[in-house]
């Protein structure tokens, strides 16, 4: 299996965010995905299943969709009611370029996935930026599953003391959503007075110098890798400059 | 007749090759005090999370006083069963004490005014009153507990399950929990304590049920009549 040095995939990330971003037709922004997708074939994560995870979204998605494609009217019209153009060519353009884009920016962020979290740290060391912060980076990563399990659990014990979330009218759905906010707040807050002190305990940032067992090396591939992507992608940011 | 019953069911987690129930047919019923005890690990959580169809069996059938768990959803469960975490953090969710334990009674349709009256009447029984425009997450974790059990306990549900419920609790505590129980039951409603307080089972359970490899085993009634 091709692995490459989480570094290199730190900067395929950005690259690809960056072109996202930049880019601004359908058909490239397609592009972009189906070579994201690649990529993440190569690295054996399989994209589908993951976003199967988030399969209620599809609906807001959706929305936000026509809702663009309402708001960026031009071109020819292809719907309308009455004085409205609700389809126009150019309002389907946008809406194409936002979902390629969102779905290159999920893709993108999955190629982390196939890092441990311990590597990243030693991935931000070596780029010289501050343990602390590369720890807290690791913690983050640790403790989002965690989260999303507490916020199951509220969801739970919401229902199970007579709320029927299915079916209660949309402005009530917003007001019991607002639940989450404040034991899910709360837990954050407690959990990171609790690590900090566990922390010192064992004595964190006693020594200003850490060493490390394990040192990251490039191979061949990575410079190979990280030198493509950069190149295009600065190749791409300076057409994108030089034609404004 | 059982007010739940297990019938042939088996449960695994995804990706785990052992079950962590297997053909399990059992009966609770809508009266007395029900222990399930058993080594950690053995599942205990696991069958009352299946209990409450927060859990979905991979095999067999749970009837709800005879409709099928899988037929409801959480909200309709939760009038009938009330379900006490083993982490009573974990289902806090409001901003004072009194507003968790009025929130199960304001989705039963009660006027604000029951609901005040009746969220009072529990804070009190439970020694809460003093806390009642406290933050519930701020509490130390016996009082967490007993929140959580006065929340559950508001709506009076048939079935109680409380999962450790005496954990961080103090002995005047436990015997207060005990008295409620007591009460409870004297107004035909049942309870299914999972616990490892021997002692706390042995004064209050009416039957004994024991948990291991997957399978009940009935070790008796416990000799209490309430």
């Amino acid at each position: 299996m091709i692995n490459f040095d989480p570094r290199t995939k730190i900067v395929v990330i950005l690259c690809l965010s960056t072109l996202a971003v930049f880019l601004n037709t359908p058909v490239l922004l397609l592009f972009l995905f189906v070579f994201t997708l690649f990529l993440l074939m190569l690295l054996r994560v399989n994209f589908f299943s993951i976003m199967g995870k988030f399969k209620k979204l599809i609906p807001l998605l959706l929305a936000m969709l026509i809702i663009q494609s309402v708001f960026a009217p031009g071109g020819k019209v292809l719907f309308s009611l009455g004085d409205v153009n609700v389809l126009t060519s150019h309002g389907i353009s946008s809406a194409l370029c936002i979902l390629f884009r969102m779905l290159t920016f999920f893709a993108s962020a999955m190629l982390i996935m196939t890092s441990s979290p311990k590597d990243y740290i030693l991935a931000l060391v070596q780029f010289k930026i501050p343990y602390e912060i590369a720890f807290m980076v690791m913690v983050a990563f640790r403790f989002l599953p965690i989260f999303m399990e507490e916020i199951k659990d509220t969801l739970i014990a919401i229902q199970l003391r007579g709320v029927d979330l299915q079916n209660i009218p949309w402005k009530n759905k917003l007001k019991f959503y607002t639940h989450f906010f404040t034991p899910l707040l709360t837990s954050v807050l407690i959990k990171a007075r609790q690590l900090s002190i566990t922390m010192e305990a064992r004595a964190f940032r006693v020594y200003r110098r850490r060493t490390y067992l394990r040192v990251l090396k490039y191979s061949r591939a990575d410079y190979l890798v990280m030198a493509a992507f950069i190149i295009f992608t600065l190749a791409v940011l300076l057409k994108d400059f030089i034609n404004t | 007749m059982g007010f739940i019953k297990f019938i042939d069911v088996g449960f695994s987690y995804p990706g785990q090759n052992k079950p962590v129930l297997q053909d399990v047919n059992l009966s609770i019923p809508k009266e007395g005090v029900t222990a399930v005890i058993g080594p950690n690990g053995s599942g205990k959580t696991t069958f009352s999370k299946l209990l409450m169809g927060i859990l979905k069996p991979t095999g067999g059938l749970i009837r709800l006083d005879g409709e099928p768990l899988s037929s409801l959803n959480l909200a309709q469960t939760g009038r009938r069963v009330g379900y006490v975490f083993q982490n009573p953090g974990k289902q806090l969710f409001c901003e004072t004490v009194e507003e968790e334990i009025g929130f199960g009674l304001q989705n039963l349709g009660l006027t604000p005014e029951q609901v005040s009256r009746k969220a009072r009447e529990i804070m009190e029984y439970f020694e809460l009153t003093r806390y009642s425009q406290s933050f519930p997450l701020s509490l130390s974790t016996g009082e967490k507990r007993r929140l959580a059990i006065a929340a559950v306990l508001a709506l009076e549900p048939d079935l109680l399950v409380l999962d450790e419920p005496t954990a961080g609790l103090d002995p005047y505590r436990k015997k207060l929990l005990g008295d409620y129980l007591e009460r409870v039951i004297a107004s035909q409603r049942g309870v299914v304590i999972i616990s490892h307080d021997h002692r706390f089972i042995n004064k209050y359970a009416t039957r004994l049920i024991r948990l291991e490899g997957g399978q009940f085993a009935e070790v008796g009634p416990t000799g209490n009549h309430h």
